[in-house]
């Protein structure tokens, strides 16, 4: 127990410690921010133009449903949000094993008394608390959005626990790729690699010769569709066990990783 | 193979981009997935081979146990998941609880299961797609509903069969027969499927002729809602005018009266009354100051009606009207008229009048349905809803549950006669007629008159909030940009640099 806590105190000091940590936060904040500042200026543009080119203005009900705070703003921040952190989360995730392996502190950490599955859990658990403090400073913009257009404390809870799930996701994946080699860059593009395959399987349906029960097993697979109901305000419990069975599956395939290291050196 | 394995994925990633970009999938697409597979493939049988053939058989023994914990974490995880989703369990923590189906909705999908399917035709990046697709998906979890999804550009021969004017338009289809949706909400599609289910509830006789208020009249004091909803819910709407009725249809399941501003003539009354002796139905809708003459008739099957403004502290605010004129209502009796409303499901009357019941027979079976509040008290002067000054209460104004909505059964030999009495009409006109559950009360009562079952709850009606509308002025904006947008991601690097002097010292 001594030897986890020791290893949990030393991977948050390693993470919160180094600069690189508040780069990737600052990134993903920049981004979040650019994306929505964009989004908010052309959302301005469109009901200005709605408004102006009508003689009643905003009080004359011309101006198209779709326009409005929710579907011009918040919704698709939050579909870029969602692929912009395909491409982030690796960078974090990146050294956590691969790091390890390159100095050769793994083998240090495999003669402790600490199993590979309370390392693997250790690194997972210490990762999964920054991706979350990531989401919660990403989340200023999209919380901006939805407590000015009045959707709700609610919706904005869904939307957090989809946007964290999300990432969480992303980083499981991302630490996987980092269990199985010693350089940083190839554990990144893996991550990626990986994540924007899952993302999701719609191009697959262009093929005639994927049928529609392929097109649904892909579909139960991909990463959109869980995360994009979230943001509809919907928390389906189908969802919530996908995200935490991809994180298990992400666990014991980093676990694995100490095993096949034995066998294939 | 790990490396052969990495171009393999970036490949796939690169297919699956290009794809996003472009919309098709064409030719830089194809090789990369194509290539991206091979390599995978490829890599997969090399490391299986250098798995088998380096290892000991000890090493193996490690290997298969370690292959079987992710077998038994991914089998566990599919499991779950597929258990999850059966279980069909979800929470709807949206604003306007968007996808919580109503119940009126649940009953049509049960009456078309099997044999219904709805079809989404949207633009690619049609953002309003995304709620409709959620909506249907949340429909087709009945098992009752399966929907797809086409591209819009893609189906021209659609379009021109369905009549599809825009993206964003749902087809729902029962055999050979369809209903297209143009601006898909739960409302709109609960309508469509109540269509296709072609309910009968049956003939209603709508009197015409003195001063009733008018089922084709668009505006705000119209009733062209109330006559969609009947229509919708399978009612066959029949008019009688008055001045030419001595005798009700024998095929009259009911006859709706709408507020008669003028006495009805007497053999118009005589018909009425003829028609209730012999088991007839009959829904009225009453006004505060209205003379339509039925009040003797009522009043000989034991209901009255004292001409007088109900004033209930529990109104609601409209504009124009004096405080206290609007009661919110949410006292119900047990009864199938007001099945699913509660004290959480208000409706609201914008000036109504109350009444008192007598049985003529001592089998007979008089309720109210709905309740003004405790506090509530009459007033006789009616002009109190056009002014924006509350009625003065007189000293000896009784403080009571007034009725507001009754409704009766009269056996009579095998025969059954039965009347609903609204103190108010403007509640189903098409201005109030969607405020809070207002559709829910007039249509249950239409449908008990006739004695059909009504379908439940209907969906509410989701607007878009006002203030999802309002611009963000360019000040805000700026302010917001520099205040947040700017100054967090500075705050964050400072402190990044911060722990980078500090490691370095």
């Amino acid at each position: 127990m001594t030897a986890l806590r020791a290893l949990l105190r030393k991977e948050l000091l390693v993470l919160f410690g180094s600069p690189m940590a508040y780069v990737a936060l600052t990134l993903v904040v920049l981004v979040t921010g650019l994306i929505f500042f964009d989004h908010l200026r052309l959302y301005n543009q469109t009901l200005f133009l709605f408004a102006s080119s009508n003689m009643g203005g905003f009080e004359s009900d011309t101006v198209p449903d779709y326009i409005n705070l929710r579907d011009t703003v918040f919704f698709p921040v939050m579909e870029t949000l969602g692929i912009t952190l395909i491409g982030l989360i690796p960078l974090v995730t990146m050294r956590v094993f691969a790091e390890e392996r390159a100095r050769g502190t793994d083998e240090l950490l495999v003669t402790t008394a600490l199993t590979p599955a309370q390392i693997v859990l250790a690194k997972f658990a210490v990762t999964y608390l920054f991706v979350t403090i990531m989401m919660l400073a990403s989340f200023v913009y999209p919380a901006m959005a939805i407590i000015e257009g009045g959707i709700g404390a609610q919706h904005l809870a869904s939307v957090f626990v989809g946007l964290s799930l999300h990432a969480i996701a992303l980083a499981s994946i991302g630490l996987a790729c980092s269990a199985y080699t010693s350089n940083q860059l190839v554990a990144a593009v893996a991550g990626w690699a990986v994540g924007f395959v899952l993302w999701d399987f719609s191009w697959l349906s262009s093929f005639s010769f994927v049928g529609e029960r392929s097109i649904a097993f892909l579909d139960a697979i991909s990463l959109h569709l869980r995360y994009g109901s979230f943001a509809e305000g919907i928390v389906n419990l189908g969802h919530l066990v996908y995200f935490v069975a991809l994180a298990a599956l992400a666990a014991a395939i980093a676990r694995f990783s100490f095993d096949w290291r034995r066998v294939a050196g | 193979m790990p490396g052969l394995a990495l171009c393999g994925l970036i490949a796939l990633a690169f297919a699956g981009g290009a794809y996003y970009a472009t919309g098709s999938f064409a030719t830089f697409s194809m090789v990369n997935a194509v290539l991206g597979l091979l390599a995978l493939g490829a890599a997969a049988i090399g490391t299986v081979r250098r798995a088998r053939g380096g290892a000991s058989p000890a090493f193996r023994a490690v290997l298969a146990r370690g292959l079987l914990g992710i077998a038994l974490v991914l089998g566990a995880g599919v499991t779950l998941e597929r258990l999850a989703t059966a279980s069909e369990l979800q929470w709807d923590w949206s604003f306007e609880k968007r996808f919580e189906l109503s119940e009126g909705t649940r009953t049509r999908l049960q009456e078309l299961c099997g044999r219904a399917s709805a079809t989404l035709y949207a633009d690619e990046y049609d953002p309003r797609a995304r709620s409709t697709r959620l909506l249907l998906r949340t429909m087709a979890a009945s098992d009752c509903l399966p929907f797809r999804e086409r591209n819009l550009a893609d189906s021209a021969a659609d379009e021109d069969r369905f009549g599809i004017g825009s993206s964003n338009t749902v087809v729902i289809e029962v055999g050979g027969q369809f209903e297209t949706v143009s601006r898909p909400t739960e409302g709109t599609l609960y309508e469509a499927l109540s269509r296709l289910a072609r309910p009968d509830a049956g003939v209603l006789y709508v009197t015409r002729g003195a001063g009733e208020g008018s089922l084709t009249r668009n505006d705000g004091s119209g009733f062209s809602g109330l006559r969609e909803a009947l229509l919708t819910e399978g009612f066959r709407l029949r008019d009688l005018v008055t001045a030419a009725t001595d005798e009700i249809p024998a095929d009259a399941d009911a006859v709706l009266l709408l507020a008669p501003e003028r006495p009805l003539p007497a053999p118009a009354i005589a018909a009425l009354r003829a028609h209730l002796e012999r088991g007839g139905r009959l829904v009225v809708f009453l006004e505060p100051g209205g003379e339509s003459g039925l009040d003797p008739l009522l009043s000989e099957w034991g209901i009255t009606s004292p001409d007088a403004l109900v004033i209930d502290p529990a109104s609601g605010p409209v504009e124009g009207a004096a405080p206290g004129t609007s009661p919110l209502a949410f006292h119900y009796g047990t009864h199938p008229i007001s099945a699913g409303l509660d004290a959480g499901r208000m409706t609201f009357f914008p000036g109504v009048r109350s009444f008192a019941l007598r049985k003529p027979q001592p089998n007979d079976r008089m309720e109210t349905i709905v309740h003004s509040s405790g506090r509530a008290w009459l007033s006789t002067d009616l002009e109190a809803t056009r002014r924006n000054r509350p009625p003065e209460r007189p000293e000896d104004a009784m403080e009571d549950y007034h009725s507001l909505v009754v409704a009766a059964r009269y056996p009579r030999g095998d025969q059954e006669a039965r009347i609903v009495a609204f103190g108010d009409a403007q509640l189903a006109s098409n201005q109030y007629l969607r405020a809070l559950y207002n559709l829910d009360l007039v249509m249950n009562a239409m449908h008990w008159a006739t004695e059909h079952t009504a379908p439940g709850t209907r969906p509410k009606v989701v607007a878009v909030s006002g203030r999802l509308q309002l611009p963000l002025p360019l000040q805000n904006t700026l302010t917001m940009f520099q205040g947040v947008g700017l100054l967090l991601p500075e705050l964050l690097l400072i402190a990044g640099a911060l722990f980078w002097a500090r490691s370095r010292v």
